[in-house]
């Protein structure tokens, strides 16, 4: 497998002649934790005013997409909500696409933004954070009910985990015909603050994984589900796309198992000796420090 | 782990003298075999009692790691049953055994995310620990700029059952950050067991949850003390001085107690009073074969050998 090139002037002009439309991951390339990355605000002006179509990609399933586009408007950035897919809103799709019957109900293991998504698409979905404060007193013959009616448990990044919340998801996923286990990503680790690193959503589905000895669906990065919806969604063809992330096996596999170019940046929790160990199988097509750098290098 | 060896399905314990004749240890579970909840098994006493009479060594090894043996030990008492706690192995002892057992550092602490029973064995073995149930009540809030500390003298992280389970735990000060952070730090699961009866009534999440959930932030595997296992199984047969095929494993569970017995090449003894049903072992599904099975333990007394 060829190696990543340094991003140039001249690959750059190439890419920028043969692509469409670019995809970018949000923390690591947009932002770090709540601070704009430098430089992003005027990259993302200088592509729209070159045509190109804008969409922004996340496995952070805390919040919605609307929650997602507030984030953008406070940092001054211009975005619809229609051009986010956090992976929230891909697990409400999935139910969606999926026929998933309105009078089965929804479990949430995770934040808001998966339970927001998740009504506005229809679904009648409980737990999320209300379940946070619950505890389990292991009484003598104390029995826990659950609703038999769950017909999916959705697991995505959760800080407020607790024994409550992993047992009614257990009970569905084992005890309720059918039900589904879907997970919004397992990312082992996310920037939660813009200064460290904090167990991610991939903690919380392992858990659920440890109980009830089952695989998960997962609709986020790297899952082709999210992509196979935007390229209809958007109508456009894979060969004129360029995913931008920050880490490797979500964000470049993302766009590798889809078939599109691939552009690591290093703002985010990849580093330039993380690429090239040798214990890396995973080569973007190309790599540069920060998404400005577009600018720097075309002299803009 | 993967066996290539193909059993011939369990056969019905009929013969009860033979087997007790051919062994001199029996090794119990304890959730389903001697006990469901807080409630004895019927001639559960009996058995026990039969058995020792016929100088047969008894030894009670249990994942549940939310006890100390000490504590397990006076479970027993109250069930009226006689156990000595030197013949009790739960999984809480089977961690602090393990880090004797490779000269863990005294001078290195040990963060836990469980419950007592941990606690306390590793008091006894004199190790330093930090967590447990103390830290259920810790929260993380996640305001910009929050920057966790972790302690650099955390040379383990042991991981077990833990109803307090938290965010807290996972990640600071000691969970995800020791084990990804901390050179060296190990990271040791007292069992991995997906469901457990706390109840009588019906199955819970189990310690597998709260490492699986540790094995999704680290991204590695840890090293596992309990059934299925075989530390145990090696621990005690080192300690009394016996040979594995004069064991005889007797469980409920197939992924934990039968595996354990077999991977410890001893013959093992599935019973119907726990939580694997003649349906379960039977199925087509079911790739792990006991050598025996029956319905619950006091079967040994009122088997006996067909007349010749």
């Amino acid at each position: 497998m060829s190696s990543s090139e340094l991003l140039s002037r001249q690959n750059l002009t190439g890419l920028l002649d043969s692509v469409d439309t670019f995809i970018f991951d949000c923390d690591g390339v947009i932002w770090k934790g709540d601070n704009l990355i430098q430089g992003v605000s005027q990259t993302l002006d200088f592509l729209r005013s070159k045509g190109k179509n804008l969409v922004f990609v996340t496995n952070n399933s805390f919040k919605s997409r609307a929650q997602y586009a507030q984030k953008f408007q406070f940092l001054g950035i211009s975005v619809s909500p229609d051009e986010i897919f956090s992976s929230s809103f891909a697990a409400a799709m999935y139910l969606k696409l999926n026929n998933f019957p309105p009078q089965n109900k929804v479990y949430v293991i995770g934040g808001d933004g998966i339970l927001e998504e998740l009504r506005l698409a229809g679904f009648t979905a409980f737990g999320g954070p209300e379940d946070s404060n619950k505890t389990v007193d292991l009484k003598q013959n104390i029995f826990f009910e659950h609703d038999k009616s769950v017909g999916a448990v959705v697991v995505g990044i959760d800080p407020n985990i607790n024994y409550y919340k992993l047992q009614y998801g257990t009970l569905c996923v084992r005890e309720n015909p059918g039900c589904l286990f879907i997970a919004t990503n397992r990312d082992a680790v996310g920037h939660m603050t813009a200064w460290q690193e904090w167990p991610g959503a991939g903690c919380m589905v392992a858990a659920m994984c440890g109980s009830t000895q089952k695989e998960p669906i997962v609709v986020g990065k790297p899952s082709t589900f999210m992509m196979a919806f935007l390229l209809t969604k958007f109508n456009v063809s894979v060969s004129k796309m360029c995913m931008v992330g920050d880490r490797l096996d979500t964000d470049i596999l993302f766009g590798q198992n889809a078939g599109c170019k691939t552009l690591l940046v290093l703002s985010g929790c990849t580093t330039q000796s993380a690429l090239q160990d040798p214990s890396n199988n995973i080569h973007p097509d190309y790599y540069t420090n920060k998404i400005s750098d577009m600018l720097d290098l075309l002299d803009t | 782990m993967a066996s290539f060896t193909t059993r011939a399905a369990a056969q019905p314990l009929k013969n009860a003298d033979e087997l007790i004749d051919s062994v001199e240890t029996f090794i119990f579970d304890c959730d389903g075999v001697i006990w469901k909840g807080d409630k004895l098994i019927e001639g559960v006493p009996e058995t026990l009692d039969m058995l020792r009479a016929k100088g047969k060594r008894l030894v009670f090894v249990t994942n549940n790691s939310t006890k100390s043996r000490k504590q397990y030990g006076k479970k027993f008492e109250t069930l009226g049953l006689d156990v000595n706690e030197e013949e009790i192995f739960a999984s809480s002892f089977a961690a602090a055994a393990y880090l004797q057992s490779i000269d863990f550092p005294k001078d290195k602490k040990v963060y836990v995310i469980g419950e007592d029973g941990i606690l306390k064995e590793l008091e006894l073995a004199g190790f330093q620990y930090l967590g447990g149930p103390q830290d259920g009540d810790k929260k993380i809030e996640l305001k910009p700029g929050f920057l966790m500390e972790h302690d650099h003298d955390v040379g383990a992280v042991v991981v077990g059952f833990d109803r307090y389970f938290n965010y807290y735990k996972i990640h600071k000060r000691y969970g995800t950050l020791c084990i990804r952070e901390n050179p060296g730090c190990l990271f040791i699961a007292t069992n991995r067991d997906a469901v457990t009866h706390l109840t009588d009534a019906q199955e819970w999440a189990g310690g597998g949850s709260m490492v699986g959930a540790l094995g999704g932030s680290t991204q590695r595997e840890p090293l596992v003390v309990g059934k299925p296992s075989t530390f145990m199984m090696d621990y005690l047969a080192n300690k009394f001085g016996i040979s594995k095929s004069q064991i005889c494993m007797v469980g409920d569970r197939l992924d934990t107690d039968i595996l354990f017995g077999q991977n410890g090449g001893c013959k093992t003894l599935l019973v119907l009073s726990g939580v694997t049903s003649l349906e379960t072992l039977q199925s087509p599904n079911n790739s792990i074969q006991p050598d025996f099975y029956t319905n619950k333990i006091s079967d040994f007394l009122s088997l006996k050998a067909a007349a010749v």
